[in-house]
């Protein structure tokens, strides 16, 4: 049983708070149900309620940390399948079994067909994390649902009122979760990697979840990568062959942002547009049902949108750093301050990329939603994002060495620039577009300018650094 | 010239194979990795593994594991066929992998604690002595520490459960030279025990000299040999011809398994050498003969 006490700790030993959060919910519906002989079974529906969140959250979480755990190598241990297996049982019994006898016990009715459908949830839950097709399934149906809700609910009604809905959830949970295991106990049989000599690749293409596994590639997102890559590798071709024909300064930085930064070559930023056009349409238009969004929500979005790149480059920086080397080397700086300079010349190019990017996506929010002012939108994202770029390669360049710091800034920037986007919406409505938006410029621009400009400081005064970044 | 060495069955009665691989074949896309092996490893010995980078070192160990689906062939670990890893046999193995990049998440007291309560038998005082051995921080999470930190606990996490059959790939690849010592001592006190075998994928040779072991060499997807390196060093032995002049064509002996010819010298691998043959051979092409027993390194540089 030691092994299965591991097991049933590790949601906690990683997701410490969720997880005792997530415990403290079952208590309160352990004591609910309790209270049901001296209240009524009229409690037992928010105990059930309590029981189903908290079992669809607690297998998300199971989830994504026995996607960690399932690694090839784990399989080794003695007799793992079997320990997994006994406690996501327990588990089960924890969150659907003893709640559903109790109830029974109890006499409260429905109790069998409350715990199928926590089950059910569980389930759910851990295809949410563990088994994307399955989960894209499972939303797929309440998307189905919101196109015809009259028809889901008298759908729903029949089921719930058949003898035959405690044993279909029975057998859709265990389908589901199934499925589930079967992704997440495959061995992927994948060409080992370089022997730990010989590797010096700059780890691009062995991205790795949060919770340290490889990150799994379907058909289309390999297509997609390839893409972009070939798209930067003819861009980076171009870049070297128009340096040797006449290498000038100008032509050399072109060349070290094609180094630094290889998807946002033109061809590769159009793609981009494009590909998140395709999605944020597909969501409007078939997850949404076109609902009018207000203006504020639709330019938010496209900053959160626009600014998504710099978390990423932050990420690609520090894969990068001990590869830079060669680039000081070939640079051959008269000294560090020239070196960074180069780099802070090179990444500020990602300013306009992002005001394109974030004008773009906004109109194409007023496209898809029909936005009533469109001009105010757009003169307020592009100020905005111009204002909240400069912030956010700020913060990339001397910003928070750990994850989580880095994240939290991140976090902050995206939603400052946000919170900034409603503000200028306002203040463009409320003093007109040429005043409103001088002011809105004075005030954002001003607040950026200073950010990077101090960041730009603080960089060229740190001695470069070509360290790799722990795990 | 060819390089194959056909030597013959082990002679001296030892028991029954740990693993015994036939026909095993396996490719990644078009590209074929393993091109049937025929393998067998006695219980009881060091195997040290050794192939060029991309040989299908790696390929082969996690095939034998089952850690990676086979093509075609069969392998039998302990007796009993390996689809897929399983059963009470893997309270028996142990494996340190190429790069150890598991759990970043976990402390290294926590992942010890997990792996332990797997195993039937596991040897807490051997795990303690090493990490503080090693110096590893039991309270320091594993995606904080360093390749050659997280290989060491790697060889902790195997060596503690006490295995029959220890497969390690590459395991001191990024140690350094104490740990390495360390490492071998371990090792080499490890196979005291009886019925103990190790299979050790390494381009280190000195470690395989110093742990006695049988070499097998993989080279284009396929076993060439597994013989002891105390036979390979009597069997096979380098015979430098050096004359003025150069030499146009590669001189023949019997039991020539390689030559190679680089200005006034003549550099031949000959299997069984006789003295005589080659004294024969030094007049008849005008040549000072001078005969030297190869190296691990040397013979791995030769044969793979």
């Amino acid at each position: 049983m030691r092994a299965v006490w591991q097991l049933w700790l590790q949601p906690c030993r990683q997701l410490l708070v969720g997880a005792l959060l997530l415990q403290l919910m079952w208590l309160v519906a352990a004591i609910l149900l309790g209270c049901v002989p001296a209240v009524g079974a009229g409690i037992a529906g928010v105990a059930a309620m309590l029981l189903g969140f908290g079992a669809w959250f607690w297998f998300t979480m199971l989830g994504m940390c026995l996607r960690g755990l399932c690694r090839p190598e784990s399989f080794l241990l003695p007799d793992f399948r079997k320990r997994l297996a006994t406690a996501g049982a327990l588990q089960a019994a924890q969150w659907a079994g003893l709640p559903a006898l109790a109830a029974l016990l109890m006499g409260v009715p429905h109790a069998v067909a409350g715990g199928a459908g926590i089950l059910l949830l569980a389930s759910v839950g851990l295809a949410a994390s563990s088994a994307r097709y399955i989960n894209l399934l499972v939303w797929g149906l309440f998307v189905l649902a919101g196109w015809q809700p009259g028809l889901a609910s008298q759908l729903a009604n029949a089921l719930l009122a058949s003898p035959w809905v405690v044993p279909l959830a029975l057998l859709l949970a265990a389908l589901i979760v199934r499925l589930s295991l079967r992704a997440m106990l495959r061995i992927e049989d994948q060409e080992p990697g370089a022997s730990p000599l010989e590797n010096v690749q700059l780890g691009r293409s062995r991205a790795r979840a949060l919770d340290g596994t490889p990150v799994r590639r379907g058909k289309l997102a390999r297509y997609i990568a390839a893409l972009f890559d070939n798209t930067s590798q003819r861009a980076m071709e171009r870049a070297l062959a128009c340096y040797r024909a006449k290498p000038t300064w100008r032509l050399r930085m072109v060349l070290v942002r094609r180094l630094l930064l290889p998807h946002d070559n033109p061809q590769a930023i159009a793609l981009r547009l494009v590909l998140v056009a395709a999605i944020v349409a597909f969501y409007v238009l078939a997850v949404m049902h076109r609902q009018h969004f207000n203006a504020v929500a639709v330019g938010a979005y496209a900053i959160l949108l626009g600014l998504a790149r710099f978390p990423q480059l932050g990420r690609g920086m520090r894969q990068m750093r001990p590869n830079l080397a060669d680039l000081y080397l070939t640079l051959a700086p008269s000294t560090r301050a020239d070196y960074q300079q180069t780099l802070i010349d090179a990444l500020v190019v990602l300013v306009p990329i992002t005001v394109l990017g974030t004008v773009a996506y906004t109109g194409l929010g007023i496209v898809l939603t029909h936005a009533a002012e469109p001009v105010r939108m757009l003169v307020d994202a592009a100020i905005v994002s111009m204002g909240a770029s400069l912030t956010a390669l700020a913060v990339h360049l001397i910003g928070p060495e750990g994850g989580f710091g880095r994240g939290m800034v991140d976090l902050l920037v995206t939603l400052g620039g946000m919170a900034v986007y409603w503000g200028g919406y306002w203040l463009l409505g409320t003093l007109g577009l040429a005043f409103g938006g001088a002011i809105l410029l004075l005030v954002t621009l001003g607040f950026g300018l200073g950010v990077w400009t101090s960041a730009r400081r603080e960089y060229l005064r740190r001695p470069p650094s070509f360290d790799a970044p722990l795990a | 010239m060819s390089t194959l060495i056909t030597l013959p069955p082990f002679a001296d009665g030892r028991t029954g194979p740990v693993l015994r691989v036939a026909g095993l074949r396996k490719s990644f896309k078009q590209r074929e990795v393993l091109r049937g092996i025929d393998w067998e490893v006695p219980s009881g010995r060091v195997i040290g593994l050794l192939g060029r980078n991309g040989a299908g070192k790696t390929t082969l160990l996690r095939c034998l594991l089952g850690l990676s689906p086979i093509d075609a062939g069969t392998v039998e670990l302990f007796g009993e066929a390996m689809i897929e890893p399983g059963g009470e046999r893997m309270h028996r193995i142990g494996f340190v992998p190429q790069t150890f990049d598991l759990f970043p998440w976990m402390k290294v007291r926590a992942y010890l604690d997990f792996t332990a309560a797997f195993y039937a038998r596991w040897n807490h005082a051997l795990a303690a002595r090493l990490l503080g051995d090693w110096e590893l921080d039991p309270k320091q999470k594993i995606g904080e520490l360093s390749q050659g930190q997280r290989q060491k606990l790697a060889i902790v996490r195997a060596i503690a459960p006490g295995p029959d059959l220890l497969v390690l790939d590459e395991p001191v690849a990024s140690l350094d030279p104490q740990a390495r010592r360390a490492f071998m001592a371990e090792l080499l006190a490890l196979m005291k025990a009886p019925g103990k075998t190790v299979i050790f994928s390494t381009h280190i040779t000195a470690d395989l000299e110093r742990a006695d072991a049988d070499i097998t060499l993989l080279r284009d997807g396929a076993i060439q040999f597994t013989r002891p390196l105390a036979e390979l060093r009597e069997r096979l032995h380098r015979a430098v011809l050096v004359r003025d002049g150069g030499w146009p064509h590669a001189p023949v002996v019997a039991g020539l398994l390689k030559a190679t010819l680089k200005d006034d010298e003549a550099q031949l691998l000959v299997e069984d050498a006789d003295p005589q043959s080659l004294q024969a051979l030094a007049a008849r092409e005008g040549a000072t003969l001078r005969i030297e027993t190869p190296t691990l390194e040397d013979l791995f540089v030769e044969l793979a």
